[in-house]
């Protein structure tokens, strides 16, 4: 399970496919691409799992179920290394 | 002597709204030496001064600068909380503490580093914690570390490799070789719990010194220590602690009894002494701790003009000499007389810091 | 206000030994003081169309820039800077005082005004728009920045672009323009009429000479702009002038670069630079011909070619 950290206040812009984004507790600005940005997005609403967020990077892009798991898992690693996600605390991914 | 218009302000901030524009001018320049210019506007927004436009907006812009200084520490605190996760208890000390526990000093205060206090067998569980996550130890000169490490009181400063941030840890709030050894068992019992802003959820415990130790750590910390680039904030410091700790009652016997505790009735006396002349904090006379007539008397000479802000309209006749007179002590006291000549003379041939260049 | 050409030359010595003149530059006034006389020298070739301001009145900045003392003061003598407190930075030798008064100008505003977003660019304008040309060092940004300068471009600055938090517009500064080596003699031949401070050698950068902002642009210090164009400029010998457009997000982090106080801001920050790249289009621009540079940026400006 994946949420944003919590205690931040993200203030985004997105022009055509790309996302700059600030984080206010770390005070950093960051530039995420289509899919990192609907990661977020999602996670955004509230907790969710590798599924879920699987899921709508399908939705979006047309990749087959096997790349897109070999997409996700970087892209969260990333997202989770620029503090802006983080695994929910006991619970599995 | 006459008063830096500085310290006029900080004592009755309601007289600058009799500034003329070339005093304001002035008012921002020596806060600046001061190491208070985040300060001055908040001092002077509670007071309800209004400047003139022109020095407004520098107002303005140092609340600006103030509130993301504010930000930041708030963060690396975080940060240095999950870095050391169970090692040790997190105590912080200084300007962290002030910040961390919402306490009015810290409005506008400026600070470098964080200082943390922790037992002394997890000081090398505290660094090792520390270096695993992207801090690096500074003073690599091998006097320097031993310095630190064996005759101080703290390891080297430890310096974030990514962020740049430093944090000092102390594991005693005096060198083992001064002459005044408060114990920091005692300091830590004390410690008082304090809770994170609610921006900030879910992180373990952390910890101030108790109201009166606060107060005896910053005076010992001003009138030991011999370094005074920052002698008026620090004395600020202490005035604004007195007065918000002075709400509570009972306050002032608690601190008095702590000092005798501690054995810092001493400094005690210092900072009452000069809080009351400086910035007018009330202060009944205090017995304990009071020096011999002639020491006071040149204590006084000294203080008095290594306390003014390091600024060219400030310089009273013997300032820089007072500065070295008050060095030199304050290296006496925390060190025994062979020790402090190699330390001094090592300091001066070998660890010149280097200047700042400038950038291109 | 008057001028500062209107001060006999020691007049404008008098105030400086006694830290009395206030020059104003766009939205700032400065209280010098300086003992050098290639700083009184400098002021009288480089900012005479500036205005002067009371002694007594509020000066924003302190710059006093005094010879070293002791023994320094006659052998290899040196210049140091303080705002009255420390000297912040190592001293350099005499002779690049008007250099280091620049560089010093520079850093009080980079480090204190925080009302506005800083970046490392130049700024120019025409019919009402203005382009923002931030680069490293090395780009030829100075270059193109005193050639556009001279043939028509309103100067706001060649170093700082000063964004306005409040509505977003630039501020202007109007500052001499730091030239270097071949630079330098590029612009001489490319304006004959351009006035010059005294050439500086032996500095870091080689030599170094400041071409004076044109008295037009110094007159309208005080009218802000609206920026339309961020161009990253690059000059390549022989290259073909190009102009490349950047997208939205990369003209951002590209700003955030070059700018001073960005992380001081915050989410403010984040607001005007988004604010400001909204508003703008970004582009890569390459170049080795001056002429054909100026005829395309006169092009984006909407005069006929």
């Amino acid at each position: 399970m994946w949420q944003v950290t919590p205690g931040q206040t993200l203030v985004a812009r997105q022009w055509d496919d790309e996302l700059v984004i600030h984080n206010s507790l770390s005070g950093a600005t960051h530039l995420l691409g289509l899919g990192a940005t609907i990661l977020l997005g999602v996670l955004q609403n509230g907790p969710a799992d590798e599924t879920t967020l699987a899921a709508a990077l399908q939705d979006e892009f047309a990749l087959d179920a096997a790349e897109i798991g070999a997409e996700l898992s970087p892209m969260l690693a990333r997202l989770a290394k620029l503090e802006l996600i983080q695994q929910c605390p006991c619970s599995p991914a | 002597m006459k008063p830096a218009l500085l310290v006029e302000v900080l004592r009755d901030p309601q007289c600058a709204s009799a500034l003329a524009p070339r005093d304001w001018e002035l008012l921002l320049s020596q806060a600046r030496a001061a190491g208070l210019h985040g300060a001055l506007p908040f001092v002077l927004a509670d007071a309800g001064v209004q400047a003139p436009p022109a020095p407004r907006r520098h107002l303005d812009w140092l609340r600006t600068e103030a509130l993301r200084h504010r930000d930041s520490m708030r963060n690396e605190v975080r940060l240095i909380a999950q870095a050391l996760g169970g090692s040790a208890p997190l105590l912080l000390l200084k300007g962290a503490a002030y910040l961390m526990a919402g306490l009015p000093t810290a409005r506008g205060r400026l600070f470098g580093d964080v200082d943390i206090l922790v037992p002394k067998e997890s000081l090398s569980a505290v660094e090792r914690a520390l270096v695993l996550h992207g801090w690096v130890t500074t003073h690599h000169d091998a006097y320097d570390q031993r310095y630190y490490r064996e005759w101080m009181h703290e390891l080297p400063p430890l310096e974030h490799m990514q962020r740049g941030t430093t944090i000092d840890v102390h594991h005693a709030i005096l060198p083992e070789t001064a002459s005044l050894r408060p114990d920091p068992a005692r300091l830590r019992a004390a410690a008082v719990p304090i809770a994170w802003p609610g921006t900030m959820p879910g992180q373990r415990p952390l910890f101030v010194l108790a109201p009166q130790d606060m107060v005896l750590h910053s005076a010992l910390h001003l009138f030991w220590d011999g370094e005074f680039d920052h002698g008026l904030r620090d004395l600020f410091d202490i005035h604004r602690l007195l007065t918000a700790f002075d709400a509570t009652p009972g306050f002032r016997e608690a601190l008095a009894g702590r000092a005798r505790e501690l054995g810092l009735e001493r400094p005690l006396f210092y900072a009452l002494r000069y809080c009351g002349r400086l910035f007018g904090t009330p202060a009944p006379a205090l017995a304990a701790g009071r020096p011999n007539r002639l020491q006071l008397l040149l204590m006084d000479f000294l203080f008095e003009r290594a306390l003014q802000p390091d600024h060219a309209s400030c310089a009273g006749r013997g300032t820089p000499a007072a500065r070295f007179a008050l060095y030199v002590r304050g290296n006496w006291l925390r060190m025994p007389p062979l020790l402090l000549a190699r330390h001094l003379f090592h300091k001066a041939v070998i660890s010149r810091r280097a200047p700042a260049g400038q950038d291109e | 206000m008057p001028l500062l050409a209107s001060l006999t030359r020691a007049e404008l010595r008098r105030r400086l030994g006694e830290g009395e003149l206030v020059l104003r530059t766009g939205p700032f006034t400065t209280r010098i003081r300086s003992d050098i006389a290639l700083v009184d020298e400098g002021l009288a070739r480089l900012y005479a169309a500036h205005s002067v301001e009371d002694a007594d009145s509020f000066a924003d900045f302190q710059v006093n820039l005094l010879r070293s003392r002791g023994w320094r003061r006659w052998i290899r003598p040196q210049v140091l800077f303080d705002q009255g407190g420390d000297a912040p930075f190592t001293p350099l030798p005499l002779a690049q005082s008007q250099p280091m008064f620049e560089w010093v100008m520079n850093w009080c505003i980079s480090n204190h005004a925080h009302g506005y977003l800083i970046v490392h660019a130049a700024v120019l304008e025409k019919h009402g728009r203005a382009v923002i040309l931030p680069a490293p060092p090395g780009s030829g940004k100075s270059t193109l920045c005193a050639a556009l300068a001279m043939r028509g471009w309103r100067l706001l600055s060649d170093e700082l672009a000063l964004v306005r938090c409040a509505d977003g517009l630039l501020a202007p500064l109007v500052r001499p323009v730091s030239l270097k080596n071949a630079s330098l003699d590029v612009i001489r031949a490319f304006a004959p009429e351009a006035r010059f401070g005294l050439p500086v050698e032996g500095t870091i950068k080689g030599t170094i000479g400041h071409l004076a902002p044109p008295a037009a642009s110094v007159a309208r210090a005080d009218e802000p702009a609206r920026a339309a164009w961020v161009v990253f400029p690059r000059f390549e010998a022989g290259a073909a002038t190009s102009l490349t457009p950047v997208p939205k997000a990369r003209t951002f982090m590209r700003l955030i670069d070059n700018a001073f106080n960005y992380a001081l801001l915050g989410q403010r920050g984040f607001e005007v630079l988004a604010q400001l790249v909204d508003d703008c289009e970004g582009s890569d621009f390459v170049y080795s011909s001056l002429d054909e540079a100026i005829a395309l940026f006169d092009g984006l400006a909407g005069d006929a070619s």
